[in-house]
């Protein structure tokens, strides 16, 4: 026959080879991750832990004919193509693939007749944040690195005893038990005495339970006449060993609780851009310690030349003129911290983004120096150049007035980043120019090694 | 069970009716077998181009590409169909009978040009086995060397396995190399010096080669070599284990037996749909299939046919040059006076002279995409097949894609020069011991097409580690009107890149 039906065994053999593409797929995730985990689609995700990111695709290399270069204004690529068309008509748009934060196009299409190899992978959250741990050494759930607090939650049954209270008698499980013990004692009966099961359970209810009185009464010759009247439903009698109380203990509750104080410059000389910088920031670093504390608050705390605590829109997105003043920022934060996030409870991670102008610098110290005193987990502050940075610069005071070390990673296209000389000062500062130093910020703030 | 038994039972029935009206029509055939499959190992098979093949991840993309295709397109017809004796394809269960019967009919078209078409003539039909074979080979491979090791080395062989150049008409050229169970020991193997008792068999080391290969004046190669992957395989400074050239003659191997069908994709697609047409028709005036059926087959020839706005259908431009082939060859529009001929009448011409078939017949003889295009693809042709070219805009934050050009003769060229080497830019060995270093020096013949910058460099490194030193690569490129030769080199650490001078046709 020369049509035949094959049932083929399946080799695992594609599935194995989608494994290994996928893995190479998360391997170029890891190492691009910087890039990977300033993409705007993570950011502004909606909801759900999982992001689609634009990933170029794992190519097989070849010689290939490239895009014809020139031809017209701004003209690239080219491509034949089927169809009743002009000359001039146009056939397809996408977003253009080198604006910022720009994906792949929607449709695919032109996204491959341009040659353009964009793949969208779907990435959990929680494996880009499991990657980035190893590569941050993140302090990993250490209890006692923790700060928790005991609370007690109330009160709950937790075991069940021989012996107790009656009030905590627990009747639904003794009334289980007797039930149980008095069928075992039916099935015993008509075992020994040969008698049928409704006959034995007629006998246990005359005698109210009683299995050795039972047992008698069976053995006589004519039992069944002495049973006339009885029921031959299946009752439970309880007996003492029966019954069983509930054991009461308090619920104590470890609350780990982390706040971050989020302070950002709101003058009119931060741009989306730079705020697009502190936003991705923020994302990771309440990611990161969802992870490491149950219970996660971010305060927003925006300021010009005044302090004032918005929501998260108005935070980054809508901006103020007036002046600048950062210690405002570091003044509301402390009276925060006074009223509502006592560090023995909480545990405290502020952080200040700015581009480092600020109209009283030597206040703005005293200030920090003040939230210093409050105990907190980690202080850091942010600087971000976008432009090419002149005027003043906030970061000089702080390297000054806390005797930071300057250091710069030139693997991170040269980032550069302070740090405290002294263990026990939990302070940090980082300059950022792009968003490829979001990532190396990142590292100085959680990893264990400060050095990047 | 029963029904799917029912089901073969009709395609067996629809398949002894093709076949007799395939014999009617004169096309003449290898024994074809179909196999019902399910989806998934068809997709297999369409992404490791064989039923089984080696293990890459490359193939896991494609799978993984193919099956979100497979999810999405709501059901294409697909075909395959392999070159072998007896001739072998595959229907996917899941298809529709009207459409089962339109890929029989298809793989008849297939069938018959890869019996009869010369470049096909040398090519070994015994593939599916031999793949079979090699496949467990290089499993045992990972297992021994690790999976990485063999990972690296596929991945540099396909970076290179179009650049193969295999005489198609000559035996020798299509058989394998050489055995790697019949190569002699290697000399230079860790054991030779067991043997060498008078020293003849030690190999020279690199230097004397080298001083007397320079004294010799002998250039390797003597003239710019295409098959790139055959040479890195023999005169390669880095000494291959035995294992390592198992694989790059596995991967070589397939790339020739591929060849031909990348030489013709248009043509063979366009004979397939060619046939597949006229089979249908008959089928539905013999009455085997119903109007409703008819329908349906007709709904999805469309989408096979259809104009992509996008890209280049082959099997469109393909059926619509064989048509017109056929329709001037009836109507006597050919020759040299024709050809030459620029009154617009020439079309209108009709003697009646019925040779349309005939010619047909013989082209998808001796021709090969390049040259069927280049000789056949004319003003009505493009106009048919309604093909332009179009480009791209950056508009603000919007890239737009526009028609630039619908002049035919434009679109020829372009179509043409984009088939020459079946789309394979050509780059030849220029030479194998350049400066004396036993450099490798690459050149692009360039023919008005650049090469991809991003994708040459990342070649080269694949090249780089199959020859262990140093690599140039020449080709040219355009700045707005000037072409400049460049030399691109990459020494395992990092690429450079010289001005060799404004390019000048030769």
């Amino acid at each position: 026959m020369t049509v035949r039906q094959v049932d083929w065994d399946f080799s695992k053999r594609g599935q194995e080879d989608v494994a290994r593409h996928q893995k190479k797929i998360k391997d170029s995730i890891r190492e691009n991750i910087a890039d990977v985990i300033s993409e705007e689609s993570i950011i502004s995700r909606k909801k759900g832990q999982t992001v689609k990111i634009p990933i170029r695709g794992i190519k097989s290399y070849q010689f290939i004919y490239g895009k014809r270069k020139g031809g017209g204004e701004g003209g690239g690529g080219y491509g034949l193509g089927h169809g009743k068309k002009d000359k001039g008509d146009v056939i397809g748009r996408r977003p253009a693939p080198d604006g910022e934060g720009q994906g792949p196009g929607k449709g695919g299409k032109p996204a491959d007749a341009a040659g353009e190899d964009y793949m969208e992978t779907e990435v959990d959250i929680e494996e880009l944040i499991q990657m980035m741990m190893d590569d941050l050494q993140l302090p990993d759930l250490r209890r006692k690195e923790i700060a928790e607090t005991v609370v007690p939650s109330g009160w709950s049954f937790e075991d069940v005893e021989k012996h107790g209270l009656k009030p905590n008698l627990d009747k639904k499980r003794s009334f289980r038990n007797a039930l149980k013990r008095t069928a075992d004692a039916v099935s015993k009966l008509a075992e020994k005495t040969g008698k049928p099961l409704e006959l034995c359970q007629k006998a246990l209810n005359k005698f109210k339970g009683d299995y050795q009185k039972a047992l008698e009464l069976l053995n006589t010759p004519h039992p069944e006449t002495e049973l006339l009247d009885e029921e031959d439903k299946l009752k439970p009698f309880i007996q003492h060993n029966d019954l069983r109380y509930r054991v009461v203990k308090e619920n104590l509750e470890t609350h780990s609780n982390a706040v971050i104080l989020a302070m950002m410059d709101v003058s009119g000389s931060m741009s989306t851009t730079k705020k697009y910088l502190a936003r991705s920031f923020f994302f990771w670093m309440v990611e990161f310690l969802k992870h490491k504390y149950r219970n996660v608050e971010i305060r927003f705390i925006a300021h010009t030349s005044e302090a004032k605590l918005v929501d998260e829109d108005e935070f980054f997105h809508k901006g103020e003129s007036g002046g600048t003043i950062c210690a405002s920022a570091y003044d509301l934060a402390c009276n925060l911290i006074d009223s509502d996030y006592p560090p023995a409870k909480w545990n405290i991670y502020a952080f200040h983004f700015s581009d480092g102008e600020d109209w009283d610098p030597a206040k703005t110290m005293v200030s920090v120096k003040r939230l210093m005193d409050k105990n907190p987990n980690m202080v850091g502050y942010g600087e971000i150049r976008t432009e090419v940075a002149y005027g003043q610069q906030l970061m000089r005071n702080f390297e000054e007035s806390f005797s930071l070390e300057r250091y710069t990673s030139y693997r991170d296209s040269d980032f550069e980043y302070y740090l405290g000389q002294r263990a026990e000062l939990p302070l940090a500062g980082v300059i950022l120019k792009n968003k490829g130093h979001v990532y190396p910020a990142l590292k100085v703030f959680f990893s264990k090694e400060k050095r990047v | 069970m029963s029904r799917e038994k029912d089901d073969i039972k009709r395609l067996v029935k629809a398949d002894n009716h093709i076949q007799k009206v395939v014999a009617e029509y004169g096309l003449d055939c290898f024994p074809q077998e179909f196999d019902v499959i399910p989806a998934q190992k068809m997709l297999e098979i369409m992404s490791y181009n064989l039923p089984v093949n080696y293990s890459h991840w490359s193939f896991g993309r494609d799978y993984e590409k193919q099956r979100t295709q497979y999810e999405y397109s709501g059901g294409i017809p697909y075909e395959v169909v392999l070159n072998s004796n007896p001739s072998r394809a595959f229907l996917m269960r899941t298809n529709p009978y009207p459409i089962q019967v339109l890929v029989m009919a298809h793989v008849y078209g297939h069938n018959d040009f890869m019996k009869n078409n010369i470049y096909f003539g040398r090519t070994r039909r015994d593939m599916l086995t031999s793949a079979s074979e090699s496949a467990g080979r290089l499993r045992k491979y990972e297992e021994d060397y690790g999976i990485d090791a063999v990972e690296r080395l596929i991945d540099a062989a396909q970076a290179i396995q179009m650049h193969i150049e295999a005489d198609l008409f000559q035996e020798s050229a299509i058989e394998p190399e050489v055995d790697p169970k019949k190569r002699p020991p290697r000399v230079g193997s860790p054991f030779s010096d067991l043997f060498d008792f008078d020293g003849r068999l030690t190999s020279k080391s690199f230097d004397e080669k080298r001083e007397e290969a320079r004294k010799l004046r002998k250039k390797i190669p003597a003239e710019p070599d295409a098959d790139m992957m055959g040479f890195i395989m023999k005169h390669s400074p880095r000494e291959f284990e035995e294992w390592e050239l198992d694989v790059l003659s596995v991967i070589r191997d397939q790339s020739i037996y591929f060849m031909p069908q990348r030489k013709t994709k248009v043509m063979n697609e366009g004979w397939a749909s060619f046939w597949h047409m006229r089979i249908m028709s008959r089928l539905f005036q013999d009455g085997f299939l119903t109007p409703e059926e008819h329908g349906f087959y007709n709904l999805y020839n469309a989408r096979v046919l259809a104009s992509n706005p996008f890209g280049l259908n082959p099997y469109l431009l393909g059926v619509k040059t064989f048509l017109n082939i056929e329709k001037r060859y009836n109507a006597g529009q050919f020759g040299p006076e024709w050809e030459r001929s620029e009154s617009p009448d020439k079309w209108e011409i009709d003697l009646n002279v019925g040779k349309g078939m005939e010619k047909v017949f013989e082209v998808r003889r001796t021709h090969m995409d390049w040259f069927f295009l280049d000789e056949f693809m004319n003003r009505q042709v493009v106009d048919d097949s309604e093909l332009y070219i179009f480009g791209s805009k950056q508009q603000g934050n919007v890239e737009e894609f526009t028609v630039e050009e619908t002049n035919w003769s434009t679109i020829k060229d372009l179509v043409v020069r984009s088939f020459a080497h079946s789309g394979v830019p050509l780059i030849k060995v220029n030479d194998g011991d350049y400066g004396g270093k036993r450099e490798l020096y690459l050149r692009h013949f360039y023919d008005g097409l650049t090469l991809e910058e991003e994708y040459a460099r990342q070649t080269l490194r694949h090249v780089y580690s199959l020859w262990d030193r140093p690599v140039h690569l020449e080709t040219v490129e355009v700045e707005g009107n000037s072409e400049t030769r460049i030399q691109l080199t990459y020494d395992g650490k990092g690429f450079s890149k010289i001005n060799l001078g404004s390019f000048l046709k030769e």
